[in-house]
């Protein structure tokens, strides 16, 4: 403490000081009128106080601002200046003087209570003085109340308004920057409270140059501001100009006030808020509009490249072919990348479900915690949009039905705590989300009564797990034995399916009794531009989404003389369904001598088409066949090719299901 | 360039806490015991920011103040006047002199730094 240098400059600078109020009291017996001794008087007590504030000598400032009360009424005139006042001050700066010696000699400022009895008794005697005095006191205390008063209204209104988001409205007055104020430096500082997100410059008041004065300030400011500061804080930013300036600071959609359950669920959105902010920072705000026209515009690209691509190889001249080829490599990596400026992470969809999960164990009385993994997965923005109806489906009968109650669980040797999870991931050419619980699992001899009592299977059919299960999803089938508020009107999971199916997806479900049951939906990675395999069944041309080709076989006659039959070939020693295109699209024209096999598979089963030829990799800029042809089986869109010949996209989910269908009867 | 800031304060033990703390943060700065003094001491230099106490021997505060805002070379310079609670009347006098800014003794030293950065950055 000693070898402090600031400690060591008070104690010497307050010695003086308080010899200074010695020699000054001493001339005020002389002449008790002399207003340049007050007033050095009371200087000096000012700035023994004032230091001993900002150096922290509490004991030393508390004491001194009780003199410095009684000298400031002195110099007023308030107070006379008589014979007991001047002893009584000199006892003070006798006190001061050893409040400060006790310093240089290093003990604890707190710890000599004879000294502190002192010091009472002398601010006693002061305080009767300033009391004598009717209004000051008083006066002093009002102010602190009034200022208590203030600090409440404030903060009663900061409660309303913990949005995090702000409208700052800012009009300068005109002297100040003769004021020496920059308006700058305090939306400067403004970002070191939070993320200015938006700043608009109001310049109409700046007059025609010749009646500019460059001394004053024309300017006006609109700012969105994103901060957790509460109000109060962001005012005190511009506490030096408040007094010339308006200022209005505006809370934006106050939605989230005082409402209970969002609450508990504040801190976790302060997280997201963070997170989200992160991110933000990065990016830019485009119209959907747009961000399609650009791919329109790319898919157009494609099919030009392609075109050229024809041309060269046509032309055959060496080359032409060579710049081709890199112009096709170009255009597949733009094609990428604007697909690519359409993902968005999944995250946030995910998030949504935290609530949903929160308030169904609320409503139940069970205990469920959402566990989310692969928020990161990026999806086409137009199939998040859709997906988020068919997930709150899975989420609500996973959450209804498939975790049991707490005490059921127990007995079960399971945690009493139920698990859903929601993950999704990348897998070769498709995203697979999956939703999955630790409950019961879908219930066999339950779905199969049902659905022989809906006459969808009949008596004695027997069927694989996967087939049992995909009876779910057949219309107007609900096992649920009690419909409750969550979940199972009958409308369900056949409407899982079918919203699913629009975004050219697939769903199924896995399940093990007592254990828990999977569902998993494979989306397509674009909804626009596919790598495609093309195939010829007489003139005409179809595209196969190359993802979903597995391989090609030659049919050979013997085979396809047994297989005219019976609509199934063997594949490496397993049974191969296949599909004739020719005789499902009804060709008429003659059969090519030879006939090949595309092996496809969708959501695990494999499926042949027959076709005439084989053609090879294509890009399919796909577009949509318009309302009219939206029912047509088989086909899920068209694409131009590179001469302009329309080639129909096939519909492998559809035609896999075709094939099942022929199969059963 | 560093910014460089200007404490008048008879007290000595107060602009040291405050160049202490000043210096840490990274401004220059320049000390001044009165409102003479400092006169004295701005020679053309460029000046971010006074700090500067009210109640001060040989020139006060407000005083000061009224002084710069008719230097030409210093008129701009944003001032921050030091004052204690209980000087209301003298806080009325240096509005009517055109100080804005008033951080409120004692203070702590991150209060002050505060109030600065809102004028100056360092």
């Amino acid at each position: 403490m000693k070898t402090d240098p600031v400690l060591q400059t008070f104690i010497i600078e307050s010695s003086e000081n308080v010899q200074e109020m010695e020699n000054s009291l001493l001339q005020l017996e002389t002449s008790p009128d002399d207003e340049d001794t007050i007033n050095a008087l009371f200087r000096a007590a000012h700035t023994i106080k004032g230091s001993a504030g900002i150096v922290g000598i509490d004991n030393v400032e508390r004491f001194t601002h009780i003199v410095e009360n009684v000298l400031e009424q002195v110099r007023l005139g308030e107070i006379k200046v008589t014979g007991d006042l001047i002893g009584l001050l000199l006892k003070c700066c006798d006190h001061i003087g050893r409040l400060v010696d006790i310093l240089s000699e290093g003990e604890d400022k707190a710890g000599n209570p004879d000294l502190e009895f002192e010091g009472q008794s002398i601010m006693e005697q002061l305080t009767a003085y300033i009391v004598a005095d009717k209004d000051d006191l008083p006066s002093a205390q009002k102010d602190t109340q009034g200022v208590a008063g203030e600090r409440k209204e404030i903060s009663s209104d900061n409660r309303m308004v913990e949005t995090g988001n702000w409208h700052i409205s800012l009009k300068f007055s005109r002297d100040v920057l003769r004021d020496g104020m920059d308006p700058l430096s305090f939306i400067t500082y403004l970002s070191k409270l939070g993320e200015i997100a938006g700043l608009t410059t109001l310049h109409d008041a700046i007059p025609d140059a010749g009646e500019m004065d460059p001394e004053s300030c024309y300017l006006g400011f609109e700012i969105d501001f994103r901060s957790d500061s509460d109000k109060q804080t962001i005012e005190d930013v511009f506490e030096f100009v408040q007094e010339d300036c308006e200022i209005s600071i505006l809370p934006l959609h106050s939605e989230n006030k005082a409402d209970p359950p969002v609450v508990g669920a504040a801190p976790e959105k302060q997280e997201q808020i963070k997170a989200f902010k992160a991110k933000e920072a990065k990016t830019i705000r485009v119209d959907t509009n747009k961000l399609d026209q650009l791919i329109n515009m790319v898919g157009e690209l494609v099919i030009a490249n392609a075109n050229i691509d024809q041309q060269a190889q046509r032309i055959r001249d060496n080359s032409l072919l060579e710049s081709a080829s890199a112009l096709s490599r170009l255009v597949e990596d733009i094609r990428d990348r604007a697909m690519k400026v359409r993902m968005v992470p999944i995250g946030e969809t995910f998030n949504r479900f935290k609530r949903v999960v929160r308030d169904i164990s609320r409503n139940t009385g069970k205990d469920i915690e959402l566990v989310i993994s692969g928020g990161d997965t990026e999806l086409d923005k137009g199939v998040i949009e859709k997906i988020g109806d068919p997930l709150m489906h899975l989420i609500r009968n996973s959450a209804d039905h498939g975790i049991e109650e707490a005490d059921e669980r127990l007995a079960l040797n399971k945690p009493g705590k139920g698990t859903i999870r929601l993950n999704a991931f990348q897998e070769t050419g498709s995203i697979v989300i999956e939703v999955s619980d630790d409950g019961r699992g879908l219930n066999r001899s339950r779905i199969m009564n049902k659905a022989m009592e809906r006459g969808i299977i009949n008596p004695g059919q027997s069927l694989s797990d996967r087939e049992m299960y995909d009876l779910i999803f057949e219309p107007g089938f609900s096992t649920a034995q009690k419909v409750t508020k969550v979940s199972g009107r009958g409308v369900g999971m056949d409407v899982v399916k079918r919203n699913i199916e629009t975004l050219r997806g697939s769903v199924d479900v896995e399940s093990h009794e007592g254990v828990g049951a999977t569902v998993h939906i494979r989306l397509p990675l674009t909804m626009a531009i596919i790598d495609g395999f093309m195939v010829g069944v007489g003139p005409l041309f179809y595209v196969i989404p190359l993802d979903m080709v597995v391989e090609c076989l030659e049919l050979s006659e013997a085979d396809r003389q047994a297989s005219l039959k019976r609509n199934y070939a063997d594949l490496h020693g397993k049974v191969l369904p296949f599909l004739r295109l020719r005789d499902l699209f009804n060709e008429q024209n003659g059969r090519p001598p030879y006939e090949h096999v595309v092996v496809v598979q969708y959501a695990g089963r494999k499926t042949g088409l027959v076709v005439d030829e084989l053609h090879g990799e294509v890009q399919a800029v796909i577009k949509s066949l318009g309302r009219v042809y939206k029912d047509i089986k088989g086909v899920s869109g068209a694409t131009i090719l590179g001469d302009g010949t329309v080639a129909l996209i096939l519909d492998v989910p559809g035609l896999v299901q075709t094939a099942k269908r022929m199969r059963k009867v | 360039m560093a910014k460089t800031i200007m404490i008048i304060d008879d007290s000595a033990s107060i602009r040291m806490v405050v160049s202490i703390a000043l210096k840490k943060t990274g401004y220059e700065v320049i000390e001044a015991k009165d409102g003479k003094d400092a006169l004295g001491k701005m020679t053309g230099q460029k000046i971010h920011l006074i700090l500067c106490d009210v109640n001060m021997p040989n020139m006060d505060g407000i005083s000061f103040l009224k002084s710069i805002k008719q230097n030409q070379n210093y008129k701009f310079t944003p001032i921050i006047m030091l004052t204690t609670e209980s000087q209301e009347a003298k806080k009325q006098e240096g509005k009517a002199a055109g100080a804005k800014a008033w951080v409120v003794k004692p203070f702590k030293p991150e209060q002050m730094l505060s109030a600065i950065e809102k004028l100056v950055l360092p």
